[in-house]
């Protein structure tokens, strides 16, 4: 016997295309909440995007929300990594693909810069080498 | 070879932002919050490489293949950097004696302090006749190991529980490390095979914190194995709303819905798969179209058909009233369509037999 054949009435069809599963909606609160945290005490807080239960299509979906906005980072370390700005100033989405192309990890970070678009200390520090090393050479 | 991870990965191009970048998605894999991947970077980028002796048993190289063979060899072999890997004998040049006086060189060098890796069951029937490596029998050789290891890594299902050589009906007595050695600390990494990504994750705990991770009743990570893969899978939403596939060609199966129906064992099985997947994040085997087999489990090869379902009902008359109690149960929320269901599948169920697993 399929469903077919059985008079159901359906309360509360679920609504919005196929694919999306309504998981996404409830993270735009949490955004919320941690973009306030960012201005209020200057903490960073991020999202682990892989780590729950998206579909492509909710992924899509809050991707759309979000919007872009002004900074584009490319990032070329072993596979692209791009460190995008949304639509909302201090909400960063950051896709890390490996060299094949394939994401392997995402998030969202709420923070002023990403900590991975900052020089380190100690790179810095050899590029003040390589410039000593150049200016000497003149 | 003895210096900070960060000056060997330098020394190999590797720079880093790439690191930083590969600790983020190993901190995402570990379930720590995401901001962890800095400290670990700081940690494991100081880090000294410890010690590792691998001993594979009685095994079919599957878990060195999915070790080394990952996605991307540069990272992935990352692994390899963190580690100064003493003795394994699939990998290294040296073979015959010299190997085995490798073994015992590292072994007497770094006495209490290096970690034990071991892939494979160990037979015990015919006093481990079935299984030996130079004339030694694998029991031997995993005792003499063991007794001077900070730690050991049991890499796999055989060796996490006896895997396939503990298959009915055993016949070499195969078992697991933790069946022999019971003095170390044991990870337990089974799989079959397991995701690179945990032993790579459990590596760089240790050389970030000095420790092992926190465990569960079975000996595995919590990190990778605190879920079962029902719980994290992208298709579990159709299973909350009853939407199943029921052939492997219908309407449900082309739609992705649930693939509980066809023997998915995802709701018992404790991995990463859905989270961290497979082939550099390619897919796994759910998005691919196919049910969990439970390979992390204990025993999961004795555990009845791969396309049973888990709770198959053995009245096909009573499982189609089941199925229009979930139907109707589809569209309200979900908390109440999980009653329905659990009521129904309690009304519906009846003891398996023997008959209704060779259907």
């Amino acid at each position: 016997m399929s469903l077919d054949a059985i008079p159901i009435h359906v309360v509360n069809a679920p609504s919005g295309e196929p694919g999306l599963t309504g998981n996404a909606p409830p993270l735009l609160r949490e955004l919320l909440e941690q973009v306030r945290r960012l201005l209020d005490t200057g903490e960073p807080s991020a999202i682990d995007l892989s780590a729950l239960p998206l579909t492509p299509a909710d992924l899509d979906w809050l991707h759309d929300k979000l919007g872009s906005g002004e900074i584009a980072v490319a990032l070329q370390a072993n596979g692209e990594s791009t460190l995008n700005e949304t639509g909302c100033p201090g909400v960063w989405w950051i896709t890390h693909r490996n060299e094949q192309g394939a994401v392997t990890s995402q998030f969202i970070e709420v923070t002023f810069v990403p900590e991975l678009v900052k020089a380190h200390p100690r790179d810095v520090a050899i590029g003040q080498e390589q410039l000593e090393f150049m200016i000497s050479d003149l | 070879m003895q210096g900070p991870l960060i000056d060997t990965l330098a020394r190999q191009g590797i720079t880093r932002r790439t690191f930083l970048k590969y600790c983020a998605t190993l901190a995402s894999m570990m379930a720590l919050p995401p901001t962890a991947g800095r400290a670990m970077a700081e940690a494991m980028a100081a880090a000294r490489r410890p010690s590792v002796i691998w001993l594979p048993f009685q095994e079919c190289t599957g878990c060195t293949e999915s070790i080394t063979r990952s996605h991307s060899p540069t990272i992935e072999g990352m692994i390899f950097d963190m580690i100064s890997l003493d003795y394994q004998e699939t990998l290294m040049a040296a073979a015959g004696h010299q190997a085995e006086a490798a073994r015992a060189n590292a072994m007497k060098e770094n006495a209490g302090k290096y970690l034990l890796i071991v892939d494979g069951s160990i037979p015990l029937k015919m006093d481990g006749a079935y299984s030996c490596i130079g004339g030694r029998s694998n029991v031997d050789i995993l005792k003499e190991a063991a007794a001077g290891c900070a730690a050991i890594v049991a890499m796999g299902s055989c060796a996490s529980y006896g895997g396939i050589p503990k298959a009915n009906p055993n016949p070499t007595g195969a078992v697991s490390v933790s069946d022999i050695v019971k003095d170390k600390p044991i990870v337990n990494i089974p799989g079959c095979p397991p995701i690179p990504v945990v032993m790579t994750g459990v590596l760089a705990h240790y050389l970030t914190f000095g420790s092992l991770p926190a465990l569960d009743d079975k000996g595995r990570p919590k990190s990778f194995y605190g879920d079962t893969i029902h719980d994290r899978c992208y298709r579990r939403p159709f299973y909350d709303q009853g939407k199943f596939a029921r052939t492997f060609d219908d309407e449900g199966a082309r739609q992705g819905w649930c693939l509980f129906e066809l023997g998915c064992k995802g709701p018992v099985t404790h991995n990463a798969c859905a989270t961290v997947k497979w082939n550099g994040g390619t897919s796994w085997p759910v998005e691919s179209g196919h049910g969990c087999l439970g390979c992390s489990e204990p025993d999961f090869w004795d555990g009845g058909g791969f396309y049973k379902a888990l709770s198959a009902p053995a009245d096909p008359l009573k499982f189609a009233a089941a199925a229009a109690v979930v139907g109707a149960g589809a569209g309200v929320a979900v908390s109440f369509a999980n009653r329905a269901k659990k009521s129904a599948a309690r009304a519906s169920h009846e003891t398996t037999t023997l008959a209704d697993l060779e259907k």
